[in-house]
């Protein structure tokens, strides 16, 4: 089992593009128990990943509860450095 | 096809209000970290003067020599922070069910950079700012705080972060706002000094690597584990190698047990390491968190912050609190402090887009009369 943040970021290795609701649900069935593991921790660690070139936001929309959602979305060169850090 | 537009404009509005919390949560974390690092720099201060310490740097019944009172104490002092600080770490990792994730942490590569990171900005940089200091004088300060320079230089280099001409110079107006904080830096040279920055320089460095590499590093790593892996490791190293160090250099190797265990059991002394060592968890935690969500060169500025926020809080706990006398501020401080508020203004802001929003207004409200 990797720490929570490895598991977040390393999820967009594998995904084309995600929002933070997408990587909770994603990661529930292993880090469900994870105090951290909620929208707003996760956000935040993903606008965290965009400031550091890591990840690339890929657009954003309302949901229905006229919440915003933005998606997020690892260029290779994260992808490369992710997958170089964290490995499997 | 109003109602789509209606939308849209909502979207883009709540997108920019989200992003723009983002961006001040980061400022605000960052100049926390200032603050408290002047928090916790007040009560390490006050800490180094009560029980033992009073005497070791007062009367000195004990007979330490010249040596020992310049260099180990400060390491020692240092070591003890750092040291306590860890416990709070780690205590604050158990509370909120991340000391797992810090074992798991500890055994990736990222976790063993914060390792590095942490030897760089604790027990080098630290024990390079100590023996600067006493070569260099207070020269010491405004060399050191070149780390904000050289964090964003590193920034800018290694992780390829924004660092524009607006940004180097708002870097500059806070250096130049260090060296009026530092007082009369310059009347301090003797024929040491220049040996002195030099030692000085390598603080600055160590501080500028651990702030770039760290702050990058809690991009991936979650801030408060990567700060239980900071104090773990500048405790654990400031006690069992630098403390040793200065005492074989002083000739005595049992000093370093016989000082730390006087130290550790020294209750007047250790309730203010305690609250020292909890501030300094937090300014620690707050420098490399707001270092990953603005990015080196902001980061590390508002980290810069301490420089003043050190003597102001200093003034406010050992001479107003404590009524200790020579800790008042002088003009200068202030005037350096508010040159360096424009410093970090002009990094983060582009004056130029406040003076456009301004016209925008201006235009906008003549419109509508």
């Amino acid at each position: 089992m990797k720490p929570l943040n490895y598991a977040i970021l390393k999820y967009f290795t594998k995904v084309d593009k995600a929002s933070a609701k997408d990587v909770v649900e994603a990661l529930k069935p292993e880090y469900g128990s994870f105090r951290a593991l909620n929208e707003k921790a996760v956000l935040e660690a993903l606008l965290t990943g965009v400031e550091n070139g890591l990840l690339e936001e890929a657009g954003h929309t309302l949901d229905e509860n006229n919440n915003v959602v933005i998606y997020f979305h690892a260029p290779k060169s994260g992808v490369d450095t992710i997958n170089s850090y964290i490995k499997d | 096809m109003s109602s789509e537009n209606g939308r849209a404009a909502l979207t883009e509005q709540k997108y920019q209000l989200l992003k723009s919390n983002f961006f001040k949560k980061g400022v605000l974390i960052g100049g926390l970290s200032g603050l408290l690092y002047g928090v916790y720099s007040a009560f390490l201060t006050l800490g180094m003067a009560r029980g033992v310490w009073a005497d070791w740097y007062g009367a000195n019944t004990a007979g330490l020599s010249a040596f020992v009172i310049a260099y180990l104490l400060s390491a020692l002092g240092t070591s003890i922070n750092d040291a306590v600080s860890g416990v709070w770490s780690l205590l604050q990792a158990a509370i909120k069910g991340k000391l797992k994730d810090f074992a798991r942490t500890m055994r990736t590569k990222p976790g063993w950079i914060m390792v590095l990171a942490a030897l760089f900005g604790g027990p080098i940089a630290n024990t390079a700012y100590v023996i600067g200091l006493q070569m260099a004088g207070s020269l010491a300060a405004p060399i050191s705080a070149l780390c904000v320079a050289l964090g964003a230089i590193l920034g800018r280099v290694l992780y390829k972060q924004k660092l524009t001409p607006r940004m180097i110079g708002g870097i500059v107006l806070c250096f130049v706002a260090t060296v009026m904080i530092g007082g009369n830096a310059l009347a301090d040279v003797n024929p040491q000094a220049a040996l002195g920055c030099a030692i000085s320089f390598i603080a600055a460095l160590g501080w500028g690597i651990e702030g770039c590499v760290a702050g990058y590093g809690t991009s991936m790593i979650d801030y408060e584990i990567g700060i239980t892996i900071r104090q773990c490791t500048s405790g654990i190293v400031n006690t069992l190698v630098v403390v040793p160090l200065f005492a074989i250099l002083a000739g005595n190797i049992g000093l370093a047990p016989h000082l730390l265990g006087q130290a550790w059991t020294s209750a007047p002394a250790m309730i203010f390491f305690l609250i020292s060592g909890f501030c300094a968890m937090l300014t620690y935690s707050f420098w490399y968190k707001g270092n990953a969500m603005c990015g080196a060169a902001l980061g590390m500025a508002l980290n810069g912050t301490y420089s003043f926020f050190t003597p102001l809080c200093c003034w406010i706990l050992l001479g107003l609190i404590c009524q200790e006398p020579g800790w008042a501020l002088t003009a200068l401080e202030w005037v350096g402090a508010i040159v360096m508020f424009f410093g970090i203004l002009l990094i983060a802001l582009n004056p130029l887009t406040l003076f456009k929003k301004k016209g925008q207004k201006t235009a906008a409200s003549g419109a509508a009369a």
